[in-house]
């Protein structure tokens, strides 16, 4: 850029000694001179400072929002996983505590009625389409014998028809081959429930001249079947009358609600008597 | 392979059976995997495998019905002799050939519960609301069954 001699260079060396001896000698002065020099020279620093600064504090900005987000996301996850494991756990604990409602209830109808019980829980469903039943997770080892009736607290469900050691299979009282001996409950006659396909049951036999109506409840008669006497089996919800016929067939809509079973009691005695029962007579034994 | 698979269906079919295609049913009505699963046996095995397991299954199937101890038992090695047969001596089978036989078959089963007393005194119901509801979805879910099986034992041409 600048070509400097040997004679400029000293004349520089010469300038440079006597400020630097006049700052020693005349500081305030010096400073003052320095200062008026400076300025523009300041002045034209300055630009590119400011320049680099604010693009140093942008970019400082950025980072810090990058490292920012960076610690939120991650903190959101977290916090996501910690949702998420709280629910599954919220939800585990509500399904003990309804489970708990359920058995403390099952327990209290267990001691307040007068026969005695095993309780069990369903395991499954019937293998097949054909029958309407359901699989318990107690078996003979249990004390569990063909033909005892199974209920819940809301009423009749059905009677064991098979038994293992550990399982046992339940023919619901909504299959058409099933038959308990019932009674309505308002009238005192008697008849027979019979399932049928749709899921609902069916009380025949009932006497021809039994003002049975709409609504009226049915219950066990405590005869056959495995079941107490008074156990709710379902409502009325029709009737029908043949024409000359001795007896009136009527619709029942079960107590029970089928696709909700969890847990059930079985019927070891059904009277609270020693002996355990016996395979009812009176019962259809299919199948 | 073949007695690993086999072990597993004759361990894994009725539970699945019992629980989770109670959640898996069209209008109440559940597919019968223990006959879908005898008669493809037979038609990728031949009739020998398809006649024992059939029989293995449908005794287990028994075990957790509240039906006689036989009918599936019997029915459903006849299923895996019949899959077997149509394997051995049909010369080209295809899913439109694999669909009305198993409907066929799954309609067979209804029939043979049917004689054996499970649906009442109301046949006509049970044939309407069981047999051909199950006898179609056994139908449709062997097709896919048996397409997903094809590919995957085409290149090993038996179950081997």
């Amino acid at each position: 850029m600048f070509r400097s001699t040997s004679g400029t260079r000293r004349v520089v060396l010469v300038l440079c000694a006597l400020l630097l001896s006049l700052v020693f000698v005349l500081p305030k002065q010096s400073r003052t001179l320095l200062q008026t020099i400076g300025k523009p020279l300041a002045d034209i620093v300055a630009l590119p400072l400011e320049l680099l600064s604010a693009t140093d504090r942008r970019f400082e900005a950025v980072w810090a929002r990058y490292v920012a987000l960076r610690k939120v996301q991650e903190e959101n996850e977290q916090l996501r996983r910690e949702i998420e494991f709280l629910r599954g756990q919220a939800a585990d604990l509500r399904e003990m505590a309804a489970a708990n409602q359920r058995l403390g209830e099952l327990l209290k109808f267990q001691g307040k009625t007068p026969s005695q019980t095993v309780a069990a829980r369903v395991i499954g469903r019937d293998a097949t389409n054909w029958y309407q039943g359901v699989v318990l997770d107690k078996g003979e080892q249990d004390g569990i014998r063909a033909e005892m009736g199974v209920l819940t607290l809301s009423g009749a469900v059905g009677r064991v028809v098979k038994t293992r050691a550990s399982t046992s299979v339940v023919l619901l009282i909504t299959d058409p081959n099933n038959a308990v001996t019932s009674l309505i409950q308002r009238t005192r006659d008697e008849g027979i429930i019979e399932g049928t396909f749709d899921g609902k049951a069916r009380m025949k036999y009932i006497p021809v001249l039994s003002t049975v109506r709409v609504g009226d409840p049915v219950v066990t008669s405590g005869l056959t079947g495995g079941f107490p006497r008074g156990v709710p089996v379902g409502t009325i919800t029709s009737i029908q009358k043949d024409e000359g016929g001795l007896f009136q067939t009527a619709e029942v809509q079960p107590e029970v609600d089928f696709t909700k079973l969890e847990e059930v009691l079985v019927v070891t005695v059904p009277r609270g008597t020693e002996e355990p029962q016996a395979a009812s007579p009176g019962e259809k034994k299919k199948p | 392979m073949k007695p690993v698979l086999y072990l597993g269906l004759a361990v894994g079919l009725i539970p699945v059976q019992t629980t989770v295609l109670e959640h898996l049913s069209l209008a109440g009505v559940r597919p019968d995997l223990c006959l879908i699963a005898a008669s493809l046996i037979g038609f990728f095995g031949g009739p020998t495998d398809g006649v024992l397991m059939g029989a293995l299954l449908g005794f287990e199937q028994d075990l957790f019905s509240a039906g006689d101890a036989w009918v599936n038992a019997v029915t459903k090695a006849l299923f895996g002799l019949s899959g077997g047969l149509v394997g051995r001596y049909v010369a080209r089978v295809t899913p439109a050939t694999v669909a009305p036989l198993l409907v066929g078959l799954s309609a067979c089963s209804g029939l043979a519960f049917l004689l054996a007393g499970a649906g009442g005194q109301d046949t006509l119901t049970a044939v309407r609301s069981v047999l051909l509801p199950q006898a179609l979805l056994d139908g449709l879910i062997g097709v896919v069954a048996y397409s997903l099986l094809a590919e995957r034992f085409k290149r090993d041409d038996s179950l081997v």
